[in-house]
């Protein structure tokens, strides 16, 4: 350990002045809306000009970016359960049993992750509109249960790879069927794993916009909403309703650090 | 009598219905939501438009006026170069500014609170992402909270223009971009073993050669993935090219907008969908191009 103390020094103090710097430039944007949510003039800037509540009382009164909210806290969370359901199950076929064209069935369930959503947009709205499914609610459900399923799936998978094989082998010597070791023993081992895939999948869905844009009608998820606002009337409604979507995201960030980060950190252990 | 011993630990029936229960949703759906609308996407792009309507059948002439237009009109080879440039320089740039803010991240923050640090840089990633380009452009506006505070602490004259410049695009992107990249690092750099840079130090080498020539090889696949990553969502993307770069952003290849943006409009303006699916096809394309020429050569290198 012959390295110079004194470069040591120098790298470490290198090292928390560029993650101080790194941290105040992915901070910024967000303490920046939640502040200018309470700037008294329309134009957000400084100078400052005074301290206001008006935008959070616009915000309501107008009520597009509340409806909007609405239709997303409704699709969103739908979308995640039903990719965790279904990914659950796909998870553990995949993790217990070998086959053959597994996998290319293994590429299939993750590639919709890599295919951009815009182009994911102009397929759906192809296909739904031959069926009239567009420009509904559920035509925004059904399209993002798609981009959500891999990441369920790969996080499940993850805390299915962490499980001892022994634990549901010891289940079938002692007497359960498969469907019984899957109820009462893979399943509750595999909940942070669901729960980390439920909070992933919501996030994604809640701030998808290109699939919601071209898919959506007359009810627009917030993501298209906050778009069309841009587009007509700057406001400053938009940093209240970003204040509202932040304070979600803390509670949000609270069950990632709970679930999804242990999981992450964890080394599989796998053993047959 | 039965005994718990000569149970077999597996369950005798391999061909149960479990796996096929356990599959078919997945597999059904994905087919049907997926892999159907994908290949309705090729198919649509040969169709034609008459009277607003679409109008199934095979004819090139989606194709034909693309490419016809590739450098007049339209302009779409401008286009796809500013994307891919716009892209390549981003990706780059992430792996740049993430790749230390990782190893700082791993050896410079104390064990003990590196779980939280690591919480903190993915926390952008759980906040909208349209509302996060708005308050950028709230921040790098021409009279907006940079230009104001540079221009009040004198260090310049005129507001820099980075709004509605393909810089500003890059700024959203990356802004996007940097908590999966901190995150996919971090958690290659966690992974490798310790005792291989002590090894290289013990050997006598020094702290930028034990960098070079141990960390770094090791740090690959992270660096990999996060390239792909990068790469793909740039490409992909629609909203920073739109927000931040108002659409025909300037950049060093003059103010052309970028091939996703191109896409996207072209759909608001003339909901014309044989068209934008043959656009669209045309990008899957280039990004199979890309993927397959990137990975092709990060093997090679090995």
């Amino acid at each position: 350990m012959a390295s110079k103390p004194f470069s040591a020094r120098a790298l470490t103090v290198t090292g928390w002045l560029y993650l101080i710097l790194g941290y105040g430039l992915l901070m910024l944007p967000i303490l920046t809306l939640v502040i200018f949510s309470f700037e008294n003039s329309r134009f957000p800037t400084l100078p400052w000009t005074g301290w206001t509540w008006s935008w959070y009382q616009e915000m309501f009164t107008d009520g597009t970016l509340i409806e909007a909210l609405k239709a997303s806290l409704f699709v969103s969370p739908l979308a995640a359960a039903i990719a965790t359901v279904l990914g659950f199950f796909g998870a553990y076929a995949l993790n217990r049993f070998e086959f053959r064209g597994k996998q290319p069935l293994t590429i299939l369930l993750i590639v919709p992750i890599l295919v951009p959503p815009l182009i994911l947009g102009v397929a759906f709205l192809g296909l739904l509109s031959r069926v009239n499914l567009q420009g509904q609610l559920y035509s925004i459900l059904i399209t993002h249960v798609v981009i959500l399923l891999p990441t369920a799936i790969a996080l499940i998978t993850l805390r299915l790879m962490q499980m001892p094989k022994a634990i549901e082998q010891a289940a079938w010597n002692l007497g359960a069927t498969e469907w019984q070791a899957l109820w009462r023993v893979v399943l509750p081992w595999t909940v942070p794993g669901i729960a980390g895939a439920f909070l992933l999948a919501f996030t994604f869905s809640f701030d998808e916009f290109v699939i919601a844009w071209f898919v959506s009608g007359f009810e627009p998820t917030l993501p298209v909403s906050i778009y069309n606002f841009l587009g007509s009337n700057l406001s400053p409604s938009l940093n209240a309703i970003g204040t509202l979507v932040f304070l979600l995201s803390i509670l949000l960030l609270v069950g990632v650090e709970l679930l999804l980060i242990p999981m992450l950190l964890n080394k599989p252990t796998r053993s047959r | 009598m039965r005994l718990s011993l000569n149970r077999p630990t597996r369950p005798p029936d391999e061909a149960s219905l479990l796996k096929y229960f356990c599959l078919a949703p997945v597999v059904i759906y994905d087919s049907l939501f997926f892999l159907l609308p994908l290949l309705f996407l090729v198919w649509i792009g040969f169709w034609t438009v008459e009277n607003y309507q679409a109008v199934p059948g095979f004819s090139l002439t989606n194709y034909i006026d693309i490419f016809s237009q590739l450098f007049s009109r339209s302009r779409y080879a401008f286009a796809i170069a500013q994307s891919l440039w716009v892209a390549a320089t981003t990706t780059l740039l992430g792996l740049l500014l993430c790749y230390p803010f990782a190893l700082a991240l791993a050896f410079v923050v104390p064990p003990k609170l590196q779980r939280f640090a690591l919480v903190l840089a993915i926390a952008p990633f759980w906040t909208s992402y349209i509302l996060r380009l708005y308050a950028w452009q709230t921040v790098i506006n021409t009279n907006g909270l940079l230009n104001t505070l540079l221009m009040k602490l004198g260090l310049i004259d005129a507001p820099l223009q980075i709004i509605f410049t393909q810089v500003g695009t890059r700024i959203g992107l990356l802004h996007y971009l940097a908590p999966i990249m901190i995150l996919i690092l971090y958690l290659v750099v966690c992974n490798i073993d310790v005792t291989l840079l002590n090894a290289s130090k013990n050997l006598g080498a020094t702290t930028w050669q034990t960098f070079w020539r141990v960390l770094l090889p090791l740090s690959k696949p992270g660096l990999v993935y996060s390239a792909v990553f990068g790469a793909i969502i740039s490409l992909g993307d629609v909203l920073s090219g739109i927000i931040l770069g108002g659409g025909t952003g300037k950049s060093i290849l003059g103010s052309f907008p970028l091939f996703s943006t191109v896409i996207f409009n072209e759909y608001a303006a003339s909901t014309n969908l044989p068209r934008t699916s043959a656009l669209a096809t045309l990008l899957i394309g280039i990004m199979v191009v890309i993927l397959a020429a990137g990975l092709q050569f990060s093997a090679v290198e090995e």
